[in-house]
């Protein structure tokens, strides 16, 4: 189809107005991150240019050096909290994975009695409100002695990335010819080796799509967080830097700068994973 | 979902035919094989929510309260009837009424506008195409938090930019004022939200046949016509999936909440979650707090059920 100019610069307009809506907010909290408290304080609104610089994130390093009192705390916290989330958002994915695959499988692969039962049970556990669960959640965990543990985090996150990670790996091996595990298991491969060796490398896409979803969704969460968690030995990041927004005493520039730590893993996931991320997303909805 | 339906066991098909359409086959192993190979995702699930989901219906008929432990006593449906009575809960019911209504609708017409935009071909279109994945990327706390900065009373770039703008004479406290603080509850939410909903109708767009605008040209349509004959219906299915994903994600909306108004002022945002969330963790009462839960999954389902009976049959003979 050929387009005007006319359309083509309209298109172009509207890209633009895309991207300042998106942008815009988003870079105000990177700039207020490199701005000092005493710039951002002034009405009207102006930008210090000449003053920006990396002196709030050295003070997430070195948190000895700031002198807020309740903003210290919550920066001392930062980093911690970041690798605390890390561990439980990377094992929510690696279970995610194993769980994933093996269900996965069945349901591209196998017939067998109950086999629709099945995925309707897995797809509407996810129809239950987080807050429907969390309390008997806390319950069981308390009684487990599990509680402030990133352990029982990660298995808490699995029960709601599984259902899409399942969902997910369906399709992927759905569209794998099935000609290519029959040859393997004809030449003597055992199930598993075939499965290793074979189907896991061609479904690779799905598999990092999946891993991807479920690290967001673990890494995003909040609720569950705050409510399993008490100390740094397994507080995420979502709860320190919630902790930062809802104190006024906290320095806003520190709050940005702990904004933008805590934004940095998912976005760059984001941005490097681009094409798996928008084909994961069509491909677990849309589906022919 | 519509995946699930089409793969049902084709039994009594012929097995070149089923191998074509690639089917599910016959394990090797039986059956037992493919539970086996379920038996872990199964233990997860039933222990970590449906055991928990059994376990707060039978909270939520019973008069429980952490600050008086001893009391575990059976009441019936009593705990519901306290709610629907009160008038904290009618006020909770309209602000989530509200907050999904327009949130969804937003979403649902920006994230349509966009796909339409990003799936045309133009210079630049890439570039724009990544970018709309920033707040997707972005968590929903962080994502308050930004808001709240933007927002703020007294140095806030919102206030900044109108007041430059000469929209505003004097600076507003945003989320101090009932009707600001839910339209800046919605935009912060709405900001978060619309790419998903963008990149499936990208996704649901790039499937439509070009030869259907072709043939409407021919025939004489306008562009408009063609939107509305051709690509609207085309998208039935992912308007369907958008419009669940997004209900459910506006129905249990907490993250942001907490940040951005803590249900405030008043209540003016106080939405059903959170009044869950202040009847069982701040009153400890968790026998009215299950209660709630239990109303918001039921208005979850509601409403699933409904827009697959409008939407779904509709779609299907299009798809």
């Amino acid at each position: 189809m050929r387009q005007g100019r006319l359309a083509t610069a309209l298109m172009m307009g509207g890209g633009v107005l895309v991207s300042l809506y998106v942008l815009v907010p988003f870079s105000w909290l990177v700039l207020t991150s490199f701005m000092r408290e005493s710039d951002v304080l002034v009405v009207p609104l102006h930008v210090n240019w000449g003053d920006l610089g990396l002196h709030n994130y050295r003070a997430f390093i070195n948190p000895q050096g700031i002198t807020a009192v309740v903003g210290s705390r919550a920066a001392e916290n930062t980093l911690p909290s970041i690798l605390n989330s890390l561990i439980a958002a990377g094992a929510t994915a690696l279970l995610n994975l194993v769980l994933g695959t093996l269900a996965g499988y069945s349901f591209a692969r196998l017939r067998f009695p109950g086999r629709m039962p099945l995925l309707l049970m897995y797809l509407g556990s996810r129809m239950v409100p987080g807050i429907a669960l969390i309390v008997p959640m806390y319950l069981t965990v308390k009684t487990l002695h599990l509680l402030d543990s990133l352990g029982a985090l990660a298995v808490t996150y699995l029960t709601f990335t599984l259902p899409f990670t399942i969902w997910l790996m369906k399709g992927y091996f759905q569209v794998i010819p099935r000609s290519m595990e029959e040859a393997a298991l004809v030449d003597g491969c055992s199930w598993p080796q075939m499965m290793w060796k074979i189907l896991l490398p061609a479904a690779a896409p799905g598999l990092a799509a999946s891993a991807i979803f479920a690290f967001m969704t673990a890494w995003n969460d909040y609720l569950f967080a705050v409510i399993l968690t008490s100390t740094m030995a397994s507080k995420t990041v979502p709860v320190v830097v919630a902790g930062f927004a809802t104190d006024v005493t906290t320095e806003r520039t520190l709050m940005a700068t702990g904004g933008i730590l805590a934004v940095i893993p998912p976005l760059l996931l984001a941005l490097l994973c681009q094409r798996l991320i928008v084909r994961g997303l069509t491909a677990g909805a849309v589906k022919e | 979902m519509r995946g699930g339906i089409e793969a049902a066991p084709l039994i009594g098909a012929p097995a070149a035919a089923r191998q074509r359409r690639r089917g599910p086959i016959v394990a090797p192993h039986g059956a037992a094989f493919a539970w086996l190979l379920n038996l872990p995702s199964i233990i997860v699930i039933l222990a970590l929510v449906g055991y928990p989901i059994l376990n707060s219906v039978w909270l939520s008929l019973h008069r429980y309260n952490l600050k008086r432990p001893r009391i575990f006593a059976f009441v019936g449906l009593q705990n519901y009837a306290d709610i629907a009575s009160s008038p904290e809960f009618a006020s909770a019911l309209w602000v989530t009424a509200i907050f999904t209504l327009f949130a969804v609708m937003i979403i649902v017409l920006l994230g349509l506008v966009v796909a339409l935009l990003l799936s045309r071909e133009f210079p630049g279109c890439g570039i724009v195409r990544m970018l709309i994945l920033i707040p997707w990327a972005i968590p929903p706390v962080v994502n308050g938090l930004m808001w709240q900065w933007i927002y703020d009373p007294k140095i806030g770039a919102m206030n900044a930019l109108l007041k430059a703008l000469g929209i505003i004479t004097e600076y507003q406290g945003w989320l101090s004022n009932p009707p600001y603080a839910m339209a800046g509850l919605i935009s912060a939410h709405v900001w978060n939200e619309f790419p998903v909903a963008a990149i499936l109708f990208i996704g649901a767009l790039q499937r439509v046949p070009l030869e259907l605008y072709d043939a409407g040209r021919v025939d004489g349509c306008r562009s408009w016509q063609l939107f509305r004959h051709i690509t609207l219906p085309w998208l039935g299915q992912a308007l369907l999936i958008v419009l669940i994903l997004q209900t459910m994600l506006a129905l249990r909306v907490f993250d942001i909440l907490y940040v951005l108004t803590a249900g405030g002022p008043g209540t003016a945002t106080t939405t059903l979650t959170w009044a869950t969330y202040l009847t069982t963790f701040e009153s400890l009462d968790f026998g009215h707090g299950s209660a709630y839960a239990y109303i918001i999954t039921l208005i979850t389902l509601l409403l699933s059920t409904f827009y697959f009976r409008v939407l779904y049959r509709r779609s299907e003979f299009e798809t």
